[in-house]
């Protein structure tokens, strides 16, 4: 079946919302055709080679899908599942497969009233073909094309088909539970979720904000507004007329339906238009290049650990200009940034790349779009540099000491619009703290203590500051903390070993680590989608925004870029630099660390 | 039938109720000619609802009762009608349009094969009339929709459109609207299945008119296209070339979906057509630095058909897919696929043969080290890249072996860095689950569980990673017990797997041999019992160590015992029995037997907590009398029974299992014909007395008769001791002891109420305290071959475990009853017992050669298929009966057998004991104190007694006793030889002094009869006179002839051959006596006869003839 298998079908998509009930689904029955065709044939040849497989041909009703879903839901602790195998995965479940993928690729047993026996909506039969899950997922283009549309759909309806900004970042996208289950021919079932990953340009969501939410990002919610099950429809159509994708751009596929097109709109003369171009700009010509990067720290100040810095940086671009011309500027200083990573938009034509530089050529799609992406280390050193050490005196009060510098090194037109430094304590109420810092203003929320540094309106510009800051912090007495109910199961594994545990505490030598020891005992366990669990640890994030160039030396200069047909553009460039996950880790506690790479 | 029509509202919730299925949809059924309703909706002009019901149609139509070909006619008037009307923008859309176009499609594609192909006709002509204005400005949307829709039908039917495959080319050429991509890709199908299906076309002929449309014969003659079957390539291979040259020239032009379903297609040609894969290479090998993941797929796609043409690349791809993993901006979901994708190549190029696999792990560990996670990678994500660590290291070990080690170590060691956390948080955090799934791959590193080769699991037990992974995790439990779980359910994963099994194993026997030794013995030990119990399991491991160590931390458990820390010792207590009954479960008994039963035994004498010495009880009567299978499989029973899985398979092994009381009365009478219970010492007078009490008729009139005799003897002590009150019973006392002195009597006399008196003392009156105790040593036993037929008990049929083979009964009650007046008989346990092996089945087994093996099985089997049993009787009266035996026991499968036994006749001998010793007589005066008590007895029965009228206080000074005594004589005839032999066998507890020097001398040297007075008769006129030596001098001269006048001739004979004399005391219980003084002379002896009890006279004369002349 791998010779017309290779593309990428939908066999249907359903969406369910927050308490599991189908709110949308659309079935292909092309695919479907296909699809019993395929099991079929499948199926033949699984009885001659005396396998006692077989394949789920038959297709389940809303009902019965909702049904299955919940039912997995049950089996696998949560709508996303474990992913990984833990104690309480059964045989044949997702988790069972041991592969994170499994958060992304389920399975779901439909379980039809009239056979009153369990079937499997998973590329079952491929199973006996391939050795392992990888080689799976390497051979079904239609994997990667639903996660594609899971991810556009999901976009949809949530309301965040927003094309990149090209001057301000794109704002972050939340909520959605976007549920569809995908196959093609060949495969079944696939049902994909689309998690809004808080979106690439959008990673300044503080961390604070992922701490708290840990337990939460299993009750999604749907966007606050009704679904638009019209344009979600006419999307469906428009993107994948018989369940094949065709083009999954929203921009386009809203903008023929709303303008179609007229017989003025002349295609040109002696070029074909490409697909994904519907219509060809008209007006004064220009081109903006505008580039955002986000910045990820992890600070020790330990010598044993070293700092880690990088930057994940992208150029977002509009061109504005007539007819099908080609753009090419070239990419220069890659090493000095330590530019490890280009992406390019597909509309790129990508030559070999160069020791130090690398020509790119492409021809613009219409709107903003994000021409190329890359990851750098931070080639001016960090923004911010420093400490942060907290100690508990008691269980519920804490002395801390900031000892920061900011923009060491930095030169004018770099400006530091603000900066701020936050302490969040996710799992204790602040009562009050005590102390000044050396620059700048503090104030307390419930759950945390910010300190402004540097406050939008007064930029930090060509010149280095100091900044300490020593104080105490306040708790309410701690309270342990019930788990929430969807986890009393692994609640019950925390009893069992209770009497161990509170030996442990009575030898306790070291104050710091009784708290610890204490703080930590009923952490739930994170979520894959986490890097670590970071209410375990200490930390201060600093947020800030830096303008005037780009951090890791990534530009693009204007004079370079030439147009062909030659015409007369002005190009505008800008530059900017926020923050993301930029992290002190308190020295005098546990942090979380990896070895550092080597290439 | 009137077609009325339906509300808008109406099809709503139609359409929502075939959507939700089941029922819903079904009440729907009876509602007539609704797809003609449909489609009157549909063209009605300000119908709403109109793209709702086109895509229901599509999704449904097929289910409806009247979908036919007329509805497939109608549908495409309807079709033509709607695309024909003018775009007002309001009901008649643009969208409406190509939806109408695609359902339509959609709807023939996939219920064409219920008819003639031939019906496409109409359908297909009217999409080729709209394809064809390329280039037409406001209908280009729909001109490339009714492409899409052309293409779907090409592909569900092949060929279809490829004779005028010349028109679509051409069409495609012009066509240069963004819809060009939808002609392309119509054409390349149509290429495709050209190729494909090996059909003989000109591509560049335009002679057959676009329109009117015919399906080609070939269609219509078999189901597919025809393809020829002689090997030989039909198509035109120069024209499909240039058409592939054409399609080839601007793929730029698709988009990212466009490109995937392009090169579907595309490369199935290439293939056939065998173009240059390089030249494709050269075409889109730049698509693998986009970050659209879609067209990275293919790529990889690409290369995966064309291996050779990407020779020396790999290394490129593979940085690339690593490096899109990086990607902090993609989705998780595409970085985890790009490591997915790498893993799969990996696989891929390993599975394919020859020379290539050389070349990939090369690629791969030149970057191998660049797979560290980052710290804040997610989770999933650092699962992903420390599983290609492990394989990046797997190529790592291959490469040389010297300074390898280190460096394996060294990698593992920083990659596990990043989950690091699992040391301290909570055992359930997820960075824990992350570490121990990574020390799993690390472990079986490229071990896959497809390949068969056995070695590999060799090799991973001498590799360095097993190695230092065993240390890491013996460190762990020793630091950080709250992980133990985790190692646990990390060693089952690995038992559970069959190809690693071993390595579990492995791990649990370093345990034991290398952790046991250093854990630390306090409470905290409890955290490693679920890690003890795997070891307990595992029967490659010899139990002994874990033994030692159970039994240290129990003498732990009991020192620390104090009084706050009840609970703890339960709990560790528990736990500590919790892994023996593993133990038991998995384990020959003979292996733990040592071992395990002293910890039960210092268990149940010294554990602080009650339930736990009673289940540490239960588990050693259990080790001690239940053989090994049987003893596994009612632990095994437990467990199913206490498993909370209500699976329908334990639920009907709870069904069997259940208790299921048996009634059937024949099957129950018949027990007694192959369940024995017997005594161990036969009964001297069986005979007789089974013929006097084996009927009902005498056992009713015995009881009469005893009581009788009871009546005239008893009332004497009832009447004192019941009659008064409890203050007057020392007065009774004190009134009769002042009596005594009073009384005139000789000192002789005095001297015999003395010693009775002291003797009665000692003797328990059984209506106020325990009495005499009577044991009845019997065995029970019962034949396996009609125990099983009789309750179906089918024990496997295992040759070479025999006794496990054989049935067992579990719990045992025997109950007893008498009409005897025996007291409160207490009914027996069993709790277990094994059947007779069948005789000729033994007796074959004992020849087999396998000594050793035999000789302890057989002993076990002689424990265990016979049970003792002892019946205690507490005599009201020394007098014989039968006692009836019912039994109460389990079978193996459940059943419950109550029925009764045979019955246990009781006789005289059973209640002959040894006279009570005060407790103040010192050991070894014993024999004199006999001889005296002998010698105030026989005088106190004696006929001229003076004591008769004296009564004796018993134990506990409550009641008293009178002597009234009687005598006789009996005279055997038989050798003195076998009359002393008959003695020393059964009497000689009772003989109490020997006199006569011949006599004296025979016995003496026999050795059997010891710890008595020994008088000789030289030495006995020496003595002052006694009793019983006087009347052993007068005896012959004397008695014969004034007591046994007509027996005088025998006794005369005899009287020559005096051989001397034995005198012998039996306590009767409650409180009675036997006397014999026998006179043994060479051919007979004569035997007096004294007791107080006289009704037991008549048994005597049985008894002393079945004794000596039988």
């Amino acid at each position: 079946m791998s010779g017309s298998g290779g593309g990428c079908s939908i066999r249907a998509i359903w969406i369910l919302n927050s308490i599991d009930a189908v709110v949308f689904s659309r079935r292909f029955p092309v695919v479907e055709k296909r699809w019993r065709t395929a099991c079929r044939s499948e199926n033949e040849k699984v009885t001659e080679n005396s396998l006692s497989y077989s394949v789920f041909s038959l297709f389940p009703s809303d009902s019965e899908l909702a049904a299955a879903f919940v039912e997995r839901k049950q089996r696998e602790g949560s709508a996303r599942g474990f992913g990984i195998r833990v104690s309480q995965s059964s045989v044949g479940s997702d988790s069972w497969v041991d592969d994170p993928i499994t958060r992304h690729i389920i399975g779901l047993y439909i379980n039809k009233e009239e056979e009153g026996d369990n079937n499997l909506l998973w590329p079952l039969i491929l199973h006996i073909k391939d050795e392992s899950l990888s080689s799976l997922l390497l051979d079904l283009p239609s994997i990667t094309g639903a996660f594609m549309v899971a991810h556009a759909i999901g976009d949809i309806v949530a309301g965040d088909a927003v094309e990149p900004e090209v001057l301000v970042s794109a704002s972050p996208s939340v909520g959605g539970l976007l549920d569809s289950l995908t196959g093609s021919i060949g495969i079944s079932g696939i049902s994909s979720r689309a998690k809004p990953v808080a979106a690439p340009v959008a990673s300044s969501i503080p961390s604070s904000t992922a701490v708290t939410g840990a337990v939460a990002v299993d009750a999604p919610k749907i966007g606050s507004r009704p679904l638009d099950k019209d344009a979600l429809r006419t999307f469906i159509s428009s993107s994948m007329p018989f369940g094949t994708p065709l083009d999954l751009s929203y921009s386009n596929i809203s903008a023929i339906k709303v303008n179609g097109f007229s017989s003025s709109d002349l295609p040109p003369a002696d070029l074909k238009q490409p697909a994904w171009k519907p219509y060809l700009y008209k007006g004064k010509q220009r081109m903006l290049f505008t580039i955002h990067e986000t910045v990820h720290a992890a600070m020790y100040d330990r010598d044993e650990i070293p700092d880690n810095i990088s930057v994940s940086g992208q150029i977002n671009c509009r061109a504005e200009l007539e007819g099908l011309p080609d753009v090419s500027f070239p990419l220069t200083g890659l090493n000095a940034a330590h530019v490890e990573v280009l992406s390019f938009h597909p509309c790129a034509q990508v030559s070999e790349r160069g020791v130090d530089k690398q020509a790119v050529m492409f021809s613009p799609p219409l709107g903003n779009f994000i021409l190329l992406r890359y990851q750098a280390s931070c080639g001016h050193g960090p923004p911010i540099k420093g400490f942060y050490q907290l100690s508990m005196v008691s269980e519920d009060k804490g002395a801390f000491l900031f000892k920061l510098c900011l923009m060491e090194g930095y030169k004018s037109p770099l400006t530091m619009e603000f900066c701020t430094v936050s302490m969040p304590f996710p799992r204790r109420r602040v009562v009050s703290f005590d102390g000044t810092p050396s620059i700048g203003t503090v104030s307390t929320t419930e759950h945390s203590v910010e300190w402004k540094i540097v406050s939008s309106g007064r930029g930090l510009s060509g010149k280095s500051i100091e900044a300490t800051f020593p104080g105490t912090v306040n708790f309410a007495p701690w309270q342990t903390q019930r788990l929430p109910s969807s986890r009393s199961f692994l609640g019950s594994i925390a009893d069992e070993d209770s009497d161990v545990e509170t030996e442990n505490s009575n030898n306790m030598v070291n104050m710091e680590e009784f708290i610890m020891e204490k703080l930590i005992n009923d952490l739930p366990p994170v979520d894959l989608e986490e890097p670590f669990c970071w209410q375990a640890y200490n930390y201060a994030k600093v947020s800030f925004k830096i303008a005037g160039a780009s951090l890791s030396g990534m530009s693009v200069d204007p004079k370079s870029v030439s147009i062909y047909p030659a015409v007369k553009a002005s190009v505008e460039f800008s530059t900017q630099v926020t923050s993301g996950d930029y992290i002190l880790w308190n020295t005098l506690s546990k942090c979380p660390s990896a070895a550092a790479e080597k290439v | 039938m009137s077609l009325k029509p339906l509300s808008p509202q109406d099809w709503e919730s139609l359409i929502d109720d075939f959507q939700h299925g089941g029922s819903r949809r079904h009440k729907w059924s009876s509602t007539p000619s609704l797809l003609d309703l449909a489609l009157s909706s549909i063209l009605k002009k300000d119908f709403p609802l109109k793209i709702q019901l086109i895509i229901f149609l599509e999704e449904f139509s097929d289910s409806f009762l009247d979908f036919d070909e007329h509805f497939l006619e109608r549908l495409v008037d309807t079709l033509k009608i709607i695309i024909q009307s003018p775009t007002d923008n309001l009901f008649i859309t643009m969208s409406l349009k190509d939806q109408m176009l695609v359902s339509t499609t959609s709807i023939f594609i996939s219920t064409i094969h219920q008819f003639n192909i031939i019906i496409v006709e109409s359908l297909v002509e009217f999409l080729l009339i709209l394809i064809n204005r390329p280039n037409h400005g406001p209908d280009r949307q729909t001109r490339g929709v009714a492409c899409e829709c052309l293409r779907e039908l090409e592909r569900s039917h092949p060929c279809l459109l490829s004779h005028i495959a010349g028109h679509l080319w051409s069409l495609c050429q012009n066509e240069r609207t963004h819809v060009t991509q939808s002609y392309m890709l119509l054409f390349t199908w149509v290429i495709h299945n050209i190729v494909v299906h090996n059909v003989n076309v000109s591509i560049l002929n335009t002679s057959v008119p676009l329109v009117p449309f015919n399906v080609p014969q070939s269609l219509l003659l078999s189901d597919g296209c025809s393809s020829t079957s002689n090997g030989s390539n039909n198509y035109n291979y120069k024209e499909l070339r240039r058409a592939m040259a054409f399609l080839l020239e601007s793929p730029q032009v698709l988009t990212a979906c466009g490109m995937v379903e392009f090169m579907a297609v595309i490369i199935p040609i290439a293939v056939a057509l065998e173009l240059q894969a390089s030249m494709l290479k050269v075409q889109f090998f730049g698509m693998v630095y986009s970050y659209d993941p879609m067209l990275c797929h293919v790529v990889l796609k690409l290369y995966l058909s064309f291996f050779d043409a990407f020779d020396g690349q790999e290394g490129e791809i593979a940085r690339r897919l690593m490096l899109i993993s990086k990607e902090a901006q993609s989705f998780l979901v595409f970085r985890l696929l790009a490591l997915h994708w790498l893993l799969g190549l990996n696989q891929s190029v390993l599975s394919s043969k020859g020379d290539k696999k050389k070349k990939k792990p090369m690629a791969f560990d030149s970057m191998g080290l660049s797979f560290y996670p980052n710290v804040f990678d997610p989770l999933a994500l650092k699962a992903l890249k420390l599983d290609l660590l492990a394989l990046c290291m797997e190529s790592l070990k291959s490469k040389s072996d010297s300074e390898v080690g280190n460096s394996v170590e060294k990698v593992f060691e920083d990659g596990i860095v990043s989950v690091s956390a699992y040391k301290w948080l909570p055992p359930r955090s997820t960075e824990t689950a992350v570490a121990f799934r990574a020390f799993h791959k690390f472990l079986i590193g490229g071990s896959s569980h497809f390949d068969t080769d056995p070695s590999t699991t060799t090799t991973i037990m001498e590799s360095t990673i097993f190695h230092s992974l065993q240390g890491m995790l013996l460190d762990m439990m020793l630091e950080c017990q709250k992980l133990v779980p985790v190692i646990v359910a990390f060693v089952d994963r690995l038992l559970g797997c069959q190809k690693h099994c071993w390595l579990g194993e492995r791990l649990l026997q370093t345990f034991d041999e290398n952790l046991l030794p250093k854990v630390v013995m306090d409470y905290k030990l409890a955290s490693c019992f679920p890690l003890f119990d795997r070891i307990a399991e595992n029967d490659t491991i010899p139990p002994s160590r874990l033994l030692e160590l159970l039994i240290k931390f129990m003498v732990f458990l009991v020192e620390k015992h104090g009084p706050d820390t009840g609970l703890k010792s339960w709990s560790k207590g528990s736990k500590v029995l919790g892994v023996c009954r593993t133990m038991l479960m998995h384990h020959h008994s003979s292996r733990l037997f040592l071992r395990l039963s002293r910890l039960l035994a210092f268990t149940c004498l010294y554990f602080p907590d009650l339930e736990v010495r009673d289940n540490a009880r239960i588990y050693l009567r259990m080790l001690i009398c239940v053989p090994g299978k049987k003893l596994r499989d009612m632990l095994n029973l437990g467990d199913q029974l206490l498993g909370i899985s209500p699976s329908p398979l334990s639920n009907s092994i709870f069904n069997i299992q259940s208790p299921r009381t048996s009634h059937n009365i024949k099957k129950s009478r018949n027990i007694s014909s192959y369940v024995h219970l017997d005594r161990v010492e036969p009964l001297l007078v069986k005979q007789s007395w089974s013929l006097s009490l084996s009927t009902l008729g005498v056992d009713s009139n015995k009881p009469g008769y005893l009581e009788g005799i009871r009546d005239s003897e008893s009332p004497v002590e009832e009447r004192e001791i019941d009659g008064s009150a409890e203050i007057h019973i020392p007065e009774t006392e004190t009134i009769s002891q002042p009596q005594e002195p009073l009384r005139v009597m000789d000192s002789k006399i005095s001297e015999i109420l003395g010693t009775l008196r002291s003797y009665f003392s000692s003797i328990p009156d059984y209506r106020h305290m325990q009495g005499i105790k009577v044991r009845i040593s019997c065995t029970l036993r019962f034949e396996s071959e009609p125990f099983n037929r009789e309750w179906g008990v089918d024990s496997p049929a295992s040759g070479l475990d025999r006794v496990d083979a054989l049935p067992a009964i579990y719990a045992t009650v025997l109950n007893f009853s008498s009409s005897a007046p025996y007291g409160s008989l207490p009914s027996y346990h069993i709790p277990f017992l094994l059947g007779e092996p069948p005789k000729n089945d033994y007796d074959s087994h004992q020849q087999v050669p396998l000594d050793i093996v035999l000789v302890e099985n057989g002993n076990v089997e002689e424990e265990i298929v016979r049970a003792p049993v002892m019946i205690e009787l507490e005599p009201r009266e020394p007098t014989p009966g039968l006692i009836d035996v019912s039994i109460v026991t389990n079978t193996e499968n459940g059943h419950i057998i109550r029925a009764r036994l045979h019955s246990i006749p009781i006789g005289i001998e059973d209640m002959f004991l040894m006279a009570t010793v005060p407790s103040d007589i010192p050991k070894e005066v014993i024999p004199g104190y006999y001889s005296d008590l002998f010698s105030a007895l026989w005088e106190a029965c004696g006929s001229s007694s003076n004591t008769g009228r004296e009564t004796f206080p018993l134990k506990g000074g409550k009641g008293v006793a009178a002597i009234s005594g009687t005598q006789s004589v009996k005279l055997l005839e038989v050798p003195s030889t076998s009359l002393i032999q008959a003695t020393e066998r059964y009497l000689a507890p009772f003989v109490v002094s020997v006199i006569g020097e011949p006599l004296v001398n025979l016995v003496k040297d026999g050795g059997i009869i010891r710890d008595i007075i020994w008088k000789d008769v030289a030495s006995d006129s020496s003595l002052v006179d006694t009793t019983s030596v006087a009347s052993l001098d007068r005896g012959p001269l004397h008695l014969t002839y004034f007591d046994d006048e007509d027996e005088r001739d025998s006794v005369v004979s005899t009287s020559k051959r005096n051989m001397g004399c034995f005198l012998i005391l039996i306590f009767l219980p409650p409180r009675f006596h036997l006397l014999f003084q026998m006179e043994v002379c060479d051919v007979s002896t004569l035997v007096r006869i004294r007791t107080d009890h006289w009704p037991c006279l008549a048994y005597i004369d049985d008894y002393l003839e079945a004794l000596f002349l039988a």
